[in-house]
C-alpha cells in the first residue's frame, strides 16, 4: 500500500505504528528529520537495525526544541543512557509522547521525570528550585525561589513527606486543566 | 501505570495484553510509559503468545488467518492516513499555536467549529428545501441591480434566499408518483437541525465541564498551578521569553500576596469602592438600555417609512442600510466605553476586570438581539406588509453582512493601523495584541443572528459560511503580520468552556425560544411562503397527523403524537423524573466529596 520504501521492513513499521501514536507517513517523515540532523552518521537503510546515536547538541538545535527551557532534561529523560544522546527509537519515543495524540496521564508521567532533576523518583525542593529557575530565566532572588518551592510543596504534597511523589504530581495535574 | 519490576510483572502484562482485542491492545501499548526497545520486546512476546493460543485452539490455518488480519490492519491504517490528510487547516493551526500560544489558537479552533455548524445547516437546507423548490419555481420578474448584494432586497426577494418564495404545494413531477410535501419538509428540516445542534452543544459542554472543572477549588490561585500552566506548544523564541516574563510576574504577585498582611480597608474606603462599582454597573446598564431604545425606535421609524414608500428606489435601498450600520456601530463603540469604565473602577485583580467587561459586553449584545427579535415578532409580524417573513429575512441578511464588514474593518483598524502607529509614530505603544475576548464575542453574536435567520432565510448559513471563511483568512494574516503573542495569561481551558457555555446558554437557547414562538404562535403571511393560509406554522404538522389517522399502518405515529408530544401530563412526569435523578446525583457528589476528605486525612496520618 502506498509507495514502496526501503528504509524499514514492513514488520519494523508495524512495530513502530503499534508502539507510538504515529502513522506510517509520520514515522517516515520523522526518520528524515532525524537523518537531516546528521546525514553522514545516519544510514538510509535501517533494516539491519544499525546502532546509531546522535549527540545531544544536534538534538537540542532542532527548531522545535531550541527555545524550550527544558530541552536538556527532555533529551536526557528519553535517551537510552540518560546522557542526552538519542537513537532513532528514543527520538520517535520522545516525539510520540510530546505529540498532541498522547493522553494527559502519559504526558504527566514524563513531565514528572523531566522535572525530577536528580532522578530519585521524587521531586524534592532542589528539583523544584531548578524548575522554577528555568521557567523564569533566573530572574527571581534565592529567597523568593525558596518561598515559592515551599509553597508548592505545602500545597501539593498529599502524603506529607516533604517531597512530591508521582502520585502527588498526578493529583496536582488533575486539578490543573491547562496542563498541556 | 504498571512499573515493570520483576519478570512476573512482565509475564502478567503479556498475558493480559494477549487476551485483549486488537484495537485495545494497540491502545494499551501506545500508552505504556516504557522505552521503545522494551515495548518492542513486549510486543514480540505478546504476538508469540497469541499464535500459541490460536494454535492451542486447533485452528487450521492460523498462519493465513493472522496474515489476513495483519494486511487488513495495514489497509485500515493507510485509509485513516488519507483521511487525516483531509483535515483542513491542520498545518495553519499548528503554526498559529506555535507562534502565539494555545489561547490565541483557541479562537481559531472555535471559529472552525462554528464553521462546521453552518456547513451542515447549509447542506441540509439546500438539499431538502431548496432543490425541491427549484423544481417548482416560478419565474422571477424582477431585474438585478448591483445593490442587492448589500441590501438583500430587490431581485433577491423572490429567489430561494427567502422564505417567501417557497411554495406551499406538494411537489410531484410524475403523475400519481411520489410527492414531496414542502410544508412538512420545511418544518422538519429546520426542526431536526436545531435538535442535532442542541445535542452537539450539550455533549461538547458536558465533556469540557467534566475535564476542566473537576475541582471547583480551581478558582483560587495556587502557586503549584502556575507550574502547570507552562505552554509547551510554543516554539517561537519571543513567545517563550514573554511566557517566562509572565510567569515571573505572576509568581512575584503571589509572593507579595503572601508577604503582605491582609489589607484592612477602612469603612470609608469600602463604601467608596462599593459605590464606584455600583455607579459603573448602573452606567453600563443604562447605556445598554439606551442603545436598545435607540435601535427600537429607529426600526419602528424604518418600518413606517418603508410601508409609506419612497420617492425613488435608491433612497429606499440606502435607507434600509441605516439600521444595520447603527447596530454594528453600537456593538463596536460601546465596548470601548465599557473597558474605559473598567479602568476607572479599581479591581483587585486584572482577571476580575476582564470577566466584568466580558459580562457587560454580553449583556449589551444580548439585549440588542433581544430587542430586535421583539421588534420582528411583535411589530413586523403584525404589520400589513405582504410578506413579513421575507422582511425579517432581509433585515437579518443585512445585519449579518454589515457585521461581517465591520469585523473586517475592525481587524484593519484595530490591528493593521495600530501596528503602524505603534512602530512608527508612537513607539512606546508597541505591537497590538490579538483581543481574544472581543473576537470570540463577535463570533457568538454572528452565529446567533444566523441561527435566528435560518427559519426566514434558509440559505443564510451558506452566506455566513463564506463570511467565516473570509474572516478566518483575514484574521490569520492580520495575526501573523501585525500582532505579538499575548502578554496576559489566559486560562485557556476555562475560557473555552465559558465560550461554549455562552454559545449554548443565552445564544442557542434564545434562538430556540424565538423560533419556537414563531412556529407556534405567529400567523404566517397569507400570500407567500410554504405556510400561507394556515393559522400557524405548526398547524401543518397537526394537519399531517390528522391525515395519517386514516392509515392503519401509521397508527403508532399518531399515538406518539397525541400521547407523548402534545400531552402535558407526559412532560410533567418527565420533568419530575429528571428533577429526582438530579437530586440523587447531587447527593452522591456530596458523599464522594466527604469520602475524598476522609481518604486525604488517612494518607497524611
Amino acid at each position: 500500500m502506498g509507495n514502496k520504501q526501503t528504509i524499514f521492513t514492513q514488520e519494523q513499521l508495524d512495530a513502530y505504528q503499534d508502539c507510538t501514536f504515529f502513522t506510517r507517513k509520520e514515522i517516515l517523515r520523522l526518520f528524515h528529520r532525524y537523518r537531516d540532523l546528521a546525514p553522514q552518521l545516519v544510514p538510509l537503510d535501517y533494516t539491519d537495525k544499525p546502532a546509531v546515536t546522535l549527540p545531544y547538541e544536534l538534538i537540542g538545535s532542532m527548531p522545535e526544541l531550541k527555545d524550550n527551557p527544558f530541552r536538556q532534561r527532555i533529551a536526557e529523560v528519553f535517551s537510552e543512557h540518560g546522557d542526552g544522546n538519542m537513537t532513532l527509537d528514543d527520538f520517535l519515543d520522545m516525539f510520540s509522547v510530546l505529540s498532541e495524540m498522547a493522553p494527559r496521564d502519559l504526558k504527566a508521567y514524563y513531565a514528572f521525570k523531566i522535572y525530577d532533576f536528580n532522578n530519585d523518583d521524587y521531586i524534592c525542593k532542589s528539583d523544584l528550585e531548578k524548575t522554577v529557575n528555568k521557567l523564569t530565566r533566573n530572574e527571581l532572588t534565592p529567597e523568593e525561589i525558596s518561598l515559592v518551592c515551599e509553597k508548592v510543596i505545602y500545597e501539593a504534597d498529599v502524603d506529607n513527606d516533604g517531597k512530591l511523589s508521582l502520585a502527588d504530581f498526578q493529583h496536582m495535574i488533575v486539578r490543573a486543566p491547562d496542563f498541556l | 501505570f504498571c512499573f515493570l519490576h520483576g519478570i512476573d510483572a512482565v509475564e502478567d502484562l503479556v498475558g493480559s495484553l494477549a487476551s485483549m482485542s486488537n484495537k485495545e491492545r494497540i491502545k494499551a501499548m501506545q500508552r505504556m510509559p516504557e522505552t521503545m526497545r522494551k515495548k518492542r520486546e513486549i510486543r514480540n512476546k505478546v504476538l508469540k503468545e497469541i499464535t500459541k493460543k490460536s494454535r492451542h485452539r486447533g485452528a487450521q490455518c492460523t498462519q493465513c488467518l493472522q496474515g489476513a488480519a495483519v494486511s487488513f490492519r495495514r489497509f485500515g491504517n493507510t485509509l485513516s492516513e488519507h483521511f487525516h490528510q483531509l483535515r483542513p487547516w491542520h498545518k495553519t493551526l499548528k503554526i498559529i499555536g506555535a507562534e502565539f500560544g494555545t489561547s490565541v489558537l483557541s479562537y481559531f479552533v472555535f471559529l472552525k467549529w462554528l464553521l462546521n455548524f453552518n456547513i451542515f445547516s447549509f447542506l441540509i437546507n439546500f438539499g431538502f428545501i431548496t432543490i425541491p423548490q427549484f423544481l417548482a419555481a416560478e419565474p422571477n420578474n424582477l431585474s438585478f441591480m448591483g445593490l442587492e448584494l448589500l441590501t438583500g432586497a430587490g431581485y433577491f426577494q423572490q429567489t430561494v434566499l427567502y422564505y417567501g418564495s417557497y411554495t406551499n404545494a406538494t411537489i410531484s413531477k410524475v403523475e400519481n408518483g411520489a410527492s414531496y410535501n414542502m410544508q412538512l419538509a420545511y418544518i422538519f428540516t429546520v426542526g431536526t437541525y436545531f435538535v442535532i445542534c442542541f445535542l452537539i452543544l450539550l455533549f461538547s459542554m458536558a465533556r469540557l465541564f467534566s475535564r476542566n472543572f473537576v475541582n471547583l477549588q480551581a478558582l483560587s490561585v495556587n502557586t503549584s498551578k502556575l507550574l502547570c500552566t507552562w505552554d509547551f506548544n510554543i516554539t517561537n523564541e519571543k513567545a517563550v521569553k514573554l511566557q517566562q516574563k509572565n510567569l515571573l510576574t505572576q509568581i512575584k504577585e503571589s509572593l507579595t500576596e503572601l508577604n503582605k498582611e491582609v489589607q484592612n480597608f477602612s469603612v470609608m474606603e469600602r463604601v467608596v469602592r462599593i459605590a464606584t462599582h455600583l455607579i459603573a454597573w448602573v452606567a453600563s446598564l443604562a447605556t445598554a438600555v439606551a442603545a436598545c431604545a435607540g435601535v427600537y425606535f429607529l426600526s419602528i421609524n424604518n418600518l413606517k417609512l418603508f410601508m409609506k414608500g419612497y420617492s425613488n428606489d435608491l433612497q429606499r435601498q440606502s435607507a434600509m442600510l441605516v439600521l444595520p450600520v447603527i447596530v454594528s456601530l453600537l456593538n463596536t463603540l460601546i465596548p470601548f466605553f465599557f473597558s474605559w469604565l473598567g479602568h476607572l473602577e479599581n479591581f483587585q485583580t486584572p482577571g476580575q476586570h476582564i470577566y466584568v467587561t466580558i459580562i457587560r459586553n454580553i449583556i449589551l449584545k444580548i439585549s440588542i438581539v433581544g430587542i430586535l427579535c421583539y421588534y420582528w415578532l411583535n411589530i413586523v409580524a403584525t404589520s400589513e406588509s405582504q410578506c413579513w417573513e421575507t422582511l425579517v429575512g432581509q433585515d437579518i441578511y443585512r445585519l449579518v453582512l454589515v457585521d461581517f464588514i465591520f469585523c473586517l474593518l475592525g481587524s484593519f483598524f484595530g490591528e493593521f493601523l495600530r501596528r503602524i502607529i505603534g512602530t512608527t509614530v508612537c513607539v512606546s505603544l508597541g505591537l497590538p495584541e490579538f483581543d481574544i475576548g472581543r473576537n470570540v464575542l463577535d463570533l457568538i453574536y454572528a452565529q446567533t443572528l444566523t441561527w435566528i435567520g435560518i427559519l426566514f432565510s434558509p440559505l443564510l448559513p451558506g452566506i455566513q459560511m463564506i463570511a467565516f471563511l473570509i474572516v478566518f483568512f483575514v484574521k490569520k494574516v492580520s495575526l501573523m503580520r501585525n500582532c505579538q503573542p499575548p502578554c496576559k495569561v489566559w486560562r485557556t481551558a476555562q475560557m473555552m468552556t465559558s465560550f461554549i457555555f455562552l454559545l449554548f446558554c443565552p445564544s442557542f437557547l434564545g434562538v430556540l425560544s424565538v423560533t419556537g414562538v414563531t412556529v407556534w404562535r405567529l400567523k404566517p403571511s397569507e400570500e407567500c411562503g410554504p405556510f400561507r393560509g394556515l393559522p400557524s406554522m405548526y398547524a401543518a404538522v397537526a394537519e399531517w397527523i390528522q391525515m395519517l389517522e386514516s392509515y392503519t399502518a401509521w397508527k403508532w405515529v399518531v399515538w406518539i403524537y397525541h400521547n407523548l408530544i402534545s400531552s402535558e401530563l407526559f412532560f410533567f412526569i418527565i420533568s419530575t423524573f429528571v428533577l429526582v435523578v438530579t437530586y440523587l446525583y447531587w447527593q452522591i457528589i456530596q458523599a464522594r466529596r466527604t469520602m475524598t476528605k476522609l481518604l486525604h486525612n488517612q494518607i497524611i496520618n
